[in-house]
């Protein structure tokens, strides 16, 4: 019964909202919404459902759905990771250098050359979150700190490295077979986000270390006297959160043809707020893959419906910020009723 | 798993039951900051025996179970398990000896499933894949061999505290158990959970399970305590046989002084009612119809156990929890459906918190400024928003002397005192402002003697000078030895109302094992007695 | 509530004196180690102009920090910093050319710039605190929010263009206008500045109030302090802090720059928890704000003089926010 942290007294209590939000918990407001989204959009905004568009909007939310599942597994063991949009940008440059820089030495070995450039990708994931695991579960430190510095030394380090400028020349196989291809009619990213979401559903349902997520977040006392290994656990979501970053990067990167360091960095907003909306709980312990899949969709479709109708990118990010704060307000005010003490 | 803890056959298992010395401490001492937890104490528990932990809070109770079961080390001393010297004793590897507590404050994640919280840190599976089936099954009949009504899939959250704890047992025998620790396990039971637990008991101690029983609760521990150790501000004070004892003995030897001088005579001098609280509901139902009222000159108790919701229905007067329905009258004037801690404190009525650390003190912050805290709108503390801050040292200077703070400096850290000196500031507060209805919540938890009866004293000058106290209390010895007029609230509902002869021990205790029926109104003392 | 539960909170309490004051020591120590370390290499560092130099660009910082310690007190956090300074920049800037470019008096002119970048100041600040202590979400996602609002709101308004022609009056008003000769007008403003948060804070109720909330919120709101509206205020205040900043910077780059937040926001974070402000909250002021923000200057001012490249400050910069939360996070489990 500790009193948390940021409790400054809540708001008063309301019966009727009581019951809107019982409803939210129990059917799930976010496949309702986007079915009702999709419709709307479908009717009202022109070029929306046709395959073009269609297929645009899930290879986008592809991206984000890598992403978006790595910060729910931060979330959810009670943590933070503002990073990985800079993930994102150093894998993109790392890997984009590696390969660009093998392809005078191994011209006709393009797989070994992908291969050589992938992993330095995922390696600086794994570095990333690395430090950030680490930080938090042996130094104690807050995770937002921790991620804000690490964040910007990888920014830092990607802009260094390529001096703001693109990097070109990744074999042609991975650029259009991957990145830009389709397997059977669909967009290549779509196919890796599935298999990512399938492994995260496995590990959430079906191992050890899905329950240690949930009660390192919702308990971490009872975690480490049950004799939970938490501190393992904490430095392996970390680094799980920044390898799926790389992945993400290392398919955008792929699909865009160059490396770059200014990777849209609205990413780490977007990743939190598909985490949100899908319910997952910034105190922790509380989250579904299935549901963040659909948020991170839902964000998309509504980014591109405002491409669509020609509403300005930089007003849409106006309208990130805000459906973020609707988000986060509408989950804390649900919680605050169904908390029991 | 009751009857697979047993090591032996019966007959050959009563003759260990008799030898076998299960758990040796010797000299344990254990320091934390600002505190002597555990001053050279000895303990010994035998195989098949209760042995009762008794003693007040912050006489050690806790650091002792916590050592043995390998929350931390001692400073000083021997622990030996089953013959074997301990040394480094880490919680996962105590469970895996065969030492199970079974604590106060639950080691359960809301967020997962019993069965998930039975088995967290033990799964079983292969290769980091989980074997649900084996675990059901498992739940499945831990559970049913404790005889718990509970669900293997029910989320732990939504569980009542009762239930909760039930989880908690349940986690101690999903491994052999050989030491069962129990610390306050009645708490929140009825009397039916209560008779089952004793039931369980019972089996394992025929079994040779030796159990360690924390608890102050005397008539209780009697039943079925084999040996009772008492504990006084980390010190051991005596170890006896149960029934060589009586209760008003195990009190003095709790406490060190006669009951007669732990506390203070007051004289009753009831004069207006100051509070009165007519049929409130809160909002989530932690008090239902509840009605009591205070007067000037008097000590109103509420008594009751943990749970029961009298902590709550007087925070909610304060304006800390909501309520639903009733009315709260403050003198003559009826309240708003949510008055605010400032509100209360303006019209004269200041609550102090059970928890001082979590709800009181600002720890970080001098004495002076967490004396100050409640009055800073007063003229003697700011004029305009500016603080005065050479007023506000004299003022707080001359409270904090005549309480009685050791020492009294004011611009000293709260964090460095002690339990006492802690309450004596949070009471402090009390004297800043002009407050004539003194709301007192467990206000002796985790104070020594001496300070105790310091507060005791503060109480009856307060009532002397015509002030209203109502003193929420769970600790029975205190809220009858004080109160002129007595509430016992049971689940939630106001249960009775004693003055006079029918404040003791029996009487309040027969409240508590009768379920209140819609059509009962306020038990009056008189029909109680009959039943 | 045992003393073992006493004993394990003991933990989370700040850091006992000793240790505390062995740290204000050590920075003013590092500062000097470093100036020196650094004369030794390239001695223009130590020169008046260099020195003149620290002190104007550490003012800018100081109010920057001043306004992220004002939130951190009540265990807060403000991500939006660095893009309501560019927002307030372009909109300030805006509203003065427009101005003046109608032929309006100069006073006019410069006063309806100040009132638009301390306005909007006072809306983001109302926006995050409204949230923040009315619904009680946590603060790093509302401001994090407010950050991308703000920073869509720069570059829409600007167009992605700075936007030029401030007027001179303002200029030099807010930069180099010679009210005391041979004080910097910077200078002058930060130091008003930390006069006046000062006072706030020692010797004032809503002060006092903040610390109290910091160090236990609960507490706070036992004792009957109006902690939700003194939260509010928090937030509005370090955004008008931020907001004066800001209107500051104009005036020295003569122009509305939609990028001129930058890396503000870490700047601010790291200057006041290196200085001393606790992120646990509860604990800070002015002289921490002043020492942090020195030693930041001083540092950047070093590596520009090294020519050392600007991606690499910005790793640096990275680095030094992780040495700092260590550092906090070791003075705050000194019991």
């Amino acid at each position: 019964m500790t009193a948390r942290s940021t409790d400054h007294g809540g708001a008063a209590p309301n019966v009727a909202l009581d019951r809107f939000y019982r409803l939210y918990g129990a059917i799930g407001f976010l496949p309702i919404m986007l079915v009702v989204l999709i419709v709307l959009f479908a009717i009202f905004v022109p070029h929306f459902l046709v395959l073009p568009n269609v297929l645009n909007v899930l290879r986008s939310s592809s991206y984000l759905v890598i992403l978006a599942v790595g910060q729910m597994l931060v979330l959810m063991v009670g943590g933070f990771d503002l990073s990985v949009g800079a993930v994102v940008a150093l894998t993109s440059v790392s890997s984009a250098l590696v390969m660009a820089g093998l392809k005078g030495q191994m011209a006709d070995q393009p797989a070994l050359i992908i291969l050589a450039g992938v992993l330095a990708g995922l390696g600086c994931g794994f570095l990333v979150g690395l430090v950030n695991g680490l930080c938090v579960a042996f130094l104690s430190v807050s995770p937002f700190m921790v991620s804000l510095g690490t964040a910007s030394i990888a920014t830092g380090s990607a802009l260094l490295l390529t001096n703001g400028i693109p990097v070109y020349g990744m074999p042609v196989g991975y650029v259009d077979g991957f990145g830009r291809g389709l397997w059977f009619k669909l967009p290549s990213a779509v196919y890796l986000a599935i298999a990512i979401v399938a492994v995260v559903f496995v590990l959430q349902n079906f191992t050890r270390m899905g329950r240690y997520i949930v009660a390192i977040g919702g308990n971490l006392q009872a975690a480490i006297v049950s004799g939970v290994p938490t501190r393992f656990y904490l430095v392996a979501t970390y680094v799980l959160c920044s390898v799926f970053a790389s992945i993400s990067g290392l398919a955008l990167t792929a699909q865009i043809g160059s490396g770059q360091a200014a990777i849209n960095s609205q990413l780490t907003l977007e990743s939190i707020a598909a985490a949100v909306i899908a319910g997952v709980s910034l105190k922790g312990g509380v989250g579904k893959v299935e549901m963040v899949a659909l948020g991170a969709l839902f964000l998309l479709i509504l980014t591109n419906a405002m491409d669509l109708l020609t509403i300005d990118p930089r007003i849409q990010t106006i309208f990130l910020g805000i459906i973020v704060v609707l988000a986060v307000a509408l989950d804390e005010l649900s919680t605050r009723r169904t908390r029991r003490v | 798993m009751v009857e697979s803890s047993l090591a032996e056959t019966p007959r050959a298992a009563q003759a260990a039951a008799r030898e076998d010395l299960l758990l040796e401490m010797t000299r344990i001492s254990k320091r934390f900051p600002g505190v002597l937890a555990l001053d050279d104490v000895d303990f010994d528990l035998r195989a098949g025996e209760v042995h009762v932990l008794f003693g007040e809070n912050g006489a050690g109770k806790s650091t002792l179970i916590n050592i043995i079961a390998g929350a931390f080390a001692p400073d000083a001393g021997e622990f030996k398990f089953r013959g074997r010297s301990l040394v480094r004793l880490k919680p996962h590897a105590a469970r895996m000896m065969g030492i199970s507590p079974v604590f106060q404050e639950f080691s359960l994640v809301p967020e997962l499933t019993v069965e998930e919280n039975l088995f967290l840190g033990r799964e079983l599976g292969a290769g980091g894949f989980l074997n649900h089936a084996a675990m059901r099954a498992k739940a499945r009949s831990v559970i049913g061999e404790l005889g718990f009504d509970i669900l293997p899939d029910q989320k732990v959250g939504a569980l009542s505290r009762a239930h909760q704890q039930m989880v908690e047992i349940a986690k101690a025998f999903l491994t052999e158990v050989r030491l069962l620790i129990l610390d306050e396990p009645t708490a929140s039971l009825t009397e039916a959970e209560t008779q089952n637990l004793f039931a369980l008991v019972g089996r394992l101690k025929s079994a040779g399970v030796g159990i360690i029983y924390v608890s102050h609760r005397i008539q209780e521990f009697q039943k079925i305590g084999d040996r009772i150790t008492v504990l006084r501000d980390g010190r051991k004070i005596a170890t006896v046989k149960s029934g060589d004892v009586s209760e008003s003995e195990l009190v003095e030897l709790m406490t060190g002084r006669k009951v007669g001088v732990l506390f203070p005579s007051i004289d009753h001098r009831p004069a207006a009612k100051l509070l009165e609280v007519e049929d409130v509901t809160l909002s989530d139902r932690s008090a239902r119809n509840v009605s009591f009222y205070a007067r000037a000159g008097e000590i109103t108790g509420i008594a009751g156990l943990v749970g029961c919701g009298k902590s709550e229905i007087v925070r909610a007067v304060y304006g800390l929890e909501a309520i639903a329905s009733g009315t709260v009258r403050i003198g003559d004037e009826e309240m708003a459906v949510r008055p605010t801690p400032i509100d209360m404190l303006r019209r004269g009525v200041c609550y102090f918190p059970s928890d001082r650390v979590a709800e009181g003190l600002a720890l970080g912050r001098p004495v002076r400024e967490n004396a100050s805290m409640a009055a800073l709108d007063l003229p003697t503390f700011s004029q305009a928003s500016i603080l005065r801050r050479a007023s506000e040292r004299r003022a707080i200077q001359g409270i904090v002397d005549k309480l009685k703070l050791r020492p009294p400096q004011i611009e000293r850290t709260v964090a460095k005192l002690s339990g006492g000196n802690r309450q004596k500031v949070l009471l402090a507060r009390g004297m800043t402002r002009d407050i004539s209805v003194f709301l007192f919540d467990e206000p002796t938890v985790g104070i020594d003697v001496g300070a105790k009866i310091e507060v005791y004293e503060l109480m009856k000058s307060l009532v002397a000078e015509g002030a209203a106290i109502v003193l929420v209390s769970s600790e029975l010895p205190e809220v009858m030895n004080l109160s002129n007029r007595l509430y016992v609230m049971h689940r939630s509902q106001m249960v009775a109302e004693l003055s006079g002869a029918d404040i003791n021990e029996a009487e309040i205790f027969s409240h508590f094992f009768r379920e209140k029926r819609p059509e009962d109104g306020l038990a009056p003392a008189r029909s109680a007695m009959a039943t | 509530m045992s003393d073992v539960d006493v004993a394990l909170r003991a933990r989370e309490t700040p850091a006992g004196g000793l240790w505390r004051s062995l740290l204000a020591v050590l920075l003013p120590i590092l500062i000097v180690a470093m100036e020196l370390g650094v004369y030794f290499i390239e001695p223009r560092v130590l020169s008046a102009g260099n020195l003149r130099n620290i002190l104007i660009q550490s003012s800018y910082l100081v109010l920057f920090a001043s306004a992220q310690m004002v939130v951190i007190l009540t265990r807060g956090f403000d991500l939006s910093l660095g893009a309501s300074v560019s927002a307030i920049s372009v909109a300030s800037a805006l509203v003065m050319t427009g101005l003046d470019a109608g032929d309006a008096a100069p006073w006019i002119v410069v006063a309806a710039g100040l009132v638009t970048g301390l306005g909007f100041g006072f809306l983001v600040g109302l926006f995050n605190g409204g949230f923040i202590s009315w619904l009680g979400i946590n603060p790093f996602v509302v401001t994090l929010g407010s950050l991308n609002i703000c920073l869509g709101l720069a570059t829409t308004m600007s167009g992605g263009r700075p936007v030029f022609n401030v007027p001179d009056p303002f200029s030099s008003l807010l930069y180099n206008g010679k009210l005391i000769p041979g004080v910097p007008v910077p200078v002058m403003l930060a130091a008003a500045v930390c006069i006046l948060l000062y006072f706030l804070l020692d010797h004032t109720v809503f002060g006092r109030a903040l610390y109290l909330i910091g160090n236990n919120p609960r507490a706070a709101l036992l004792a009957g302090l109006p902690s939700r509206r003194y939260l509010l205020v928090a937030y509005i205040l370090g955004a008008l802090l931020a907001a004066f900043g800001a209107l500051m910077l104009t005036a020295r780059t003569g122009s509305g720059e939609p990028n001129l937040g930058g890396s503000l926001m870490l700047e601010s974070i790291a200057a006041a928890v290196i200085g001393g402000v606790s992120l646990q909250g509860g604990v800070g002021g002015v002289i921490p704000v002043i020492l942090g923000s020195l030693f930041i200057t001083m540092m950047s001012n070093a590596m520009n003089l090294l020519r050392i490249d600007g991606y690499i400050q910005q790793i640096l910069l990275g680095v030094i926010i992780i040495a700092a939360i260590f550092l906090d996070r070791i003075r705050s489990t000194r019991a």
